[in-house]
Order: C-alpha cells, then structure tokens, then sequence
C-alpha cells in the first residue's frame, strides 16, 4: 500500500528542493520570522541566506519579485495569506502579468508566488484572512499559471513545475490541510 | 544626444502622429532636456533605466538608437518601451516601476556588482504610498539606486499641488537632491538610495500633440 503523504511535509519537501536552484530565493514575511502560519516551519531546511524577510509592503514585495527575476533569480515570494495579495494587485496584475506582452517577448519575468488560504479550523481568523481567490485570480490573470494544491500528492511535482515552467506561477495552499495528519501517524 | 537632437526626434514623432502614421497614444517630452542631459551623464551603459509612460527622452540618453526607438512608436509602442541590451524598462502605470527597480537594485547589490539603478517618476507618483516605501527601503539598506522626481506639476492634467493641498513640490522620505546640488564628483558618495528632483514645464500635452483624441 502506498504511503499516505502529509501536506505539511510535502510543502517542506517541496521548499527544500526549490532552494536546491542556486537561482531562488525565498522572500516575504515569516521567511525569518516565525508567526501563526506554518511559513516559517516550511522553510527549515532552506539556507538562511537564500532567505529575505520583507516588511509588510504587499506591492513593494511583488514588484521586488519581478525586480530580482530581471536579474536573473527565481524569487519564491510569499504571501501568508491570499487576503493579503490583494494589496499586491497592480504589480501582479498590471506588472508581472502584462510585461512578456508589453515587451514584445523581450522580458519574460519567471516567479514563483505562494499563496495560503487561511484556515478555519480550530479558530476561526475572520473573513479577512481565509479568503480564497484562486478563480477570481485565474479569470484576471493570462500569462501566469494559477495552481491550487488540494491534496498532498499535487504539491511537489506541482513546485517543480513551477520551477522548470518558462512562465511565472502561483501556488495557492490551504492551510487547513497543513493540520491534517494521516491515520497512521495519529 | 545633444539637446537639439532630442527636440528634433519628439518633433519628427509629433509629424508622424499628426500624419495618421501611428494608431496608438504617443507621449512626447519637451522642456525637461537639459535636467536629463545633465543627469545621464551619471548612468553607465550597463544601469538600468526604469522609466514612465513618457520615456522617449530617457531611451535616447540611455543609448538606445532613434531608428530602433522610432520603429518602436510607429509600432503604437511609445506607452511601453522596453529593451533587454540597454536594461530599458517601462511602466504607464504611476509609480510602477518603482518597487521593480528596487528589486532590480537588491538583486544588483547581493551580487556585489557596481552597476546601478535609476528610477523616473512624475510628482504625483512621489505623493504615493509605495514612493514612500520604496526611497524608505532603498536609504535604509542602502540599495543602488537613485530616485528622480520629474516636476511638472501635473498627473495627466490633474494638478498634483491643488490636489494634495501643499504648497512644496514634494515630500519624499530621505534626502533630496536638487540638480544645482548635484556633482558628479562625488556621486558615490551621496547616490545610494537618495532622491533627486527637477522641475520643468511640460512643452506637449499629456498625450498626442495638443489636438485631443480621447482613448
């Protein structure tokens, strides 16, 4: 029988091989700093160097995403939650979505985005921080792929794609899915 | 590029628009050359230039050719200019290039090169939130990069000064530079993560040439 895989470990497996690519680095909040999230756990086996711990500025950090991207890096940027990348809109939007087709293929800005639909589970955060936007973000957007990872089978292959795609992506977690455990480790 | 030579370029693209030969917005520069001639002195061929929807003065200083730039607004491209061999890049949204240029920046100094980033915006785009973050962060890690404010008083034609109440022409975090301040003798010593500022009055309309097509 096959092993039943853990979301939670999965996303670790899956930040673990991203920060293999001398190209990445991890940047957002909680890349430093531990919070209420599981960001900072997910990142244990991810360098310290190859991590940058960003003010809350949610458009400043997306449009830092693209800026290391022109240079060259993969940025992992993370939001710890979807509510939050709302404020990242106009450079995710108008920015990083349009710039391949503004250039004329000149610039193909290539960033790895993670997003994390709060949980609802044991506590109930409000409906400011468990929003789930990954229809609305897949209908606005048209040269980034938009992924939901709802199981834990989906997660890794689902980065390393991410990581060889030409294209820019974002990855949306669900963080209820984070406390569950497999029947056999209970 | 001497100062002749940009009039001369906006007004051959003034012609061609009046002449039906490009479709698409243009957004001509006129009065700003002698600030930017000065201020290019200072940028290598290998810094970025991260400019606005206004940009065409900015392309031709930063070495990009009139034939390659021309080509590109007959095009309907004068909105976005971008070019990958001279590290030109554009936005027509306000202020959005900043936070980009400041990545571009962060990226430029963990390598540890010395190459450097400029970033123009409009007065209005220096009143924003994310002007204030961005020249915040840049002073404060001491990022390579340097701000410049191009004063002209208007945001499309929406006064900045009446609309934000003021009476100064800006109010950035940090230092400010005007041009008499600026020597480039000692540009190293004072260009990293500061602002300079520069006011002129706009010679053409927000858009086209001064007969107005709505879009």
């Amino acid at each position: 029988m096959d092993k039943i895989l853990n979301y939670k470990d999965e996303i670790r497996k899956a930040m673990s091989l991203l920060a293999q690519d001398e190209r990445v680095l991890f940047i957002g909040q909680s890349t430093l700093h531990p919070d209420v999230t599981p960001l900072f756990e997910s990142l244990q086996d991810v360098p310290l160097s190859k991590r940058i711990e960003l003010p809350v500025a949610e458009e400043m950090q997306m449009g830092m995403t693209l800026g290391l991207s022109l240079e060259g890096y993969i940025p992992v940027s993370v939001y710890p939650r979807v509510d939050f990348l709302m404020l990242a809109m106009n450079q995710l939007v108008n920015h990083l979505d349009k710039v391949e087709e503004m250039s004329c293929g000149r610039f193909k800005p290539k960033v790895i985005i993670r997003a994390l639909v709060g949980s609802t589970k044991p506590l109930y955060p409000g409906p400011q921080h468990c929003q789930d936007h990954t229809k609305a973000l897949k209908s606005l957007l048209t040269n980034i792929n938009v992924v939901r990872l709802t199981n834990a089978e989906r997660i890794v292959p689902a980065y390393r794609r991410a990581l060889e795609s030409k294209r820019s992506s974002i990855l949306i977690e669900l963080m209820d899915l984070y406390r569950w455990v497999p029947p056999y480790q209970k | 590029m001497t100062k002749e030579d940009l009039i001369a370029f906006e007004d051959e693209v003034a012609a061609l628009f009046l002449d039906k030969k490009i479709r698409a917005a243009v957004h001509l520069s006129r009065g700003n050359e002698e600030p930017l001639l000065e201020i290019f002195k200072g940028v290598k061929p290998e810094d970025w230039v991260f400019s606005t929807h206004r940009s065409h003065y900015h392309a031709l200083l930063k070495g990009i050719s009139p034939e390659w730039l021309k080509q590109e607004i007959l095009e309907g491209r004068s909105i976005s200019i971008f070019n990958k061999e001279h590290h030109f890049f554009s936005s027509a949204i306000v202020g959005g290039c900043l936070p980009i240029a400041l990545g571009v920046a962060l990226a430029i100094k963990r390598k540890g090169e010395s190459r450097h980033a400029w970033c123009f915006v409009g007065d209005m785009a220096s009143h924003t939130g994310i002007f204030h973050e961005c020249t915040k962060y840049a002073e404060n890690f001491r990022l390579p990069i340097t701000f410049v404010i191009e004063d002209n008083g208007l945001s499309v034609n929406t006064p900045t000064r009446e609309t934000w109440g003021i009476n100064e022409p800006t109010s950035p975090i940090g230092e400010v530079h005007t041009l008499k301040e600026w020597h480039h003798e000692v540009l190293d010593t004072w260009v990293m993560g500061k602002v300079l500022y520069y006011r002129y009055e706009r010679g053409f309309p927000h858009s086209g040439t001064g007969q107005w097509i709505k879009f």
